[in-house]
């Protein structure tokens, strides 16, 4: 219970010189956690950020990846266009040679082009009308040529001829060539 | 505060009795006093002898408490809390107040706090306490008993409170210097033989009483001191033995016959007669008769004033030795917890 008519003044241990010190050391701590809480938080924000520079890094990695991976198969398609465009030039001069070889006298009905030979399906007036003028040719081209007849109604024949190239020969061949 | 264990708490109790000041001094620590003293100082103010005696002290600890006993004349007490009701007993407009455990409330003047922390302001002041609270706290073994009129006695001035059990029912706070200018006190024309002790009616009314022009004439009232001769000493004993005296003034055997002392003693009894008077007419307080009066003499007076009471008002007188210090000194310690 209160008695005194006035409030006692407040009791300190800190004289007006320590006072004094107090504060100045005060205010030089308090710039020190200042400074301290500062730096933290620059250091924090210095790692965020380098966080954020490495998830980018990454990021951006990861799409070089996906890029070269798209050349790569973009690449891969050109030369497989380029590839097929070669083969289908090849394919072309190869039907327009085949058909250069097929003489007026001989009507062909099939032709089947393989990868290393060629079935040809046809009418001749006569073995040797087919024997010269396109069986000839034909043994120049492919390293065996197989021909098989058999009569049609008209009193024509009608042929099969199979032709194959030896393709491991001919890669000996080459090979021999080099050496 | 951790670093206040560390040392001794500093506790100054000021006092000023005539035109004097006394200063008691306590140490303290966890435990209890370590160390008292007491200087008595010549001065009413804060004199540079009394201001080095309080620092060579003070200086010792950070924890040091000046308390002061208010002598405001312009304070008192009333017996209720309630704001309402507290101004038809006195007007505190210009009046500092505290309530007391919520039964009653004491007051003193703004200016006069206002005085005291300016006359102690080199050292400071922290508490001013009420001679009411010295008063209760003095009696607080017998204020809540049946109805008692008790007393603080200081040189100048008396505290009066009506107690019945612990409530307050009456309190005035007089001045004797200042209620002698007002009465206009005449004890020179006051003869002994008007002073009949056997008359039915023993208040004495101070407006009958003739003035003198010059107070210096009191003087003459060391005549008193012949009461000694009319009512015998042998009388007064027999009377005394009758009632219990829990330490009587007369312990020493010593009826001190300085005129002077009789003189204010009279004065005592008359401001104490005409305030239990007040007490009895004056209808905004509870009235009830008082048989018992308790005396807390910080003034170190004869028993003459008991011999007034007992004799003129047949109330049982009992009179403690008070030292004020030590009391405010107590009263510190007790705000403090």
């Amino acid at each position: 219970m209160k008695y005194s008519y006035i409030r006692p003044r407040k009791k300190s241990v800190f004289t007006p010189e320590i006072h004094l010190l107090s504060v100045f050391f005060g205010i030089t701590i308090g710039m020190l956690v200042f400074t301290y809480t500062f730096l933290l938080f620059k250091d924090y924000m210095f790692k965020k950020e380098k966080q954020e520079v490495l998830h980018a890094k990454t990021f951006t990695i990861k799409e070089i990846k996906n890029i070269e991976d798209s050349i790569s198969f973009i690449r891969n398609e050109s030369a497989l266009s380029q590839s097929i465009y070669t083969k289908n030039t090849v394919l072309k001069d190869s039907i327009v040679n085949m058909f250069d070889l097929v003489p007026q006298r001989i009507t062909l009905s099939e032709a089947n082009l393989l990868e290393n030979g060629l079935i040809l399906y046809g009418i001749t007036p006569n073995k040797d009308v087919y024997n010269f003028m396109l069986q000839a040719p034909l043994r120049s081209i492919f390293h065996r040529t197989y021909s098989s007849f058999y009569p049609a109604q008209n009193g024509w024949l009608r042929f099969v001829s199979t032709n194959y190239v030896d393709i491991k020969e001919e890669t000996k061949e080459e090979e021999k060539d080099e050496y | 505060m951790i670093l206040e264990f560390l040392y001794l708490k500093v506790i100054v109790s000021i006092v000023r009795r005539d035109s004097k000041t006394i200063v008691y001094i306590e140490l303290l620590n966890k435990k209890g006093i370590v160390n008292t003293d007491k200087s008595e100082f010549e001065t009413e103010i804060l004199s540079l002898k009394m201001y080095e005696y309080i620092y060579s002290f003070t200086r010792e600890s950070p924890f040091f408490y000046i308390s002061i006993l208010d002598t405001s004349p312009s304070q008192g007490a009333i017996p209720t809390c309630s704001k309402h009701q507290i101004n038809s007993y006195y007007d505190l407009s210009s009046s500092e107040y505290k309530c007391y455990d919520k039964k009653w409330s004491y007051y003193t003047s703004k200016s006069d706090l206002y005085n005291i922390e300016k006359t102690y302001e080199k050292i400071g002041v922290d508490f001013i306490f009420s001679p009411f609270i010295i008063l209760r706290n003095f009696f607080k073994d017998k204020i809540h008993e049946n109805v008692a009129m008790y007393i603080l006695l200081e040189e100048d001035s008396l505290s009066m409170g009506v107690f019945k059990e612990s409530k307050l029912l009456y309190a005035e706070h007089m001045d004797i210097s200042l209620d002698i200018d007002k009465n206009d006190l005449v004890i020179e024309e006051t003869e002994l033989s008007d002073i009949n002790l056997d008359d039915d009616n023993t208040s004495i009314d101070l407006e009958k009483m003739e003035s003198l022009d010059e107070l210096d004439q009191l003087d003459e009232f060391g005549d008193f001191g012949d009461i000694a001769d009319l009512d015998s000493i042998e009388e007064l004993d027999e009377f005394d033995d009758t009632k219990e005296t829990e330490e009587a003034s007369e312990k020493g055997g010593i009826f001190i016959t300085d005129s002077a002392k009789v003189h204010k003693d009279y004065q005592r009894f008359l401001l104490i007669q005409s305030s239990i008077n007040n007490f009895y007419q004056n209808e905004k307080f509870e009235s009830e008769f008082i048989e018992n009066l308790y005396i807390a003499d910080g003034a170190c007076k004869s028993n003459d004033l008991k011999k007034f009471l007992e004799e003129e008002m047949f109330i049982n007188v009992y009179i403690r030795k008070v030292d004020l210090c030590v009391e405010v000194s107590q009263v510190t310690k007790m705000e403090l917890e």
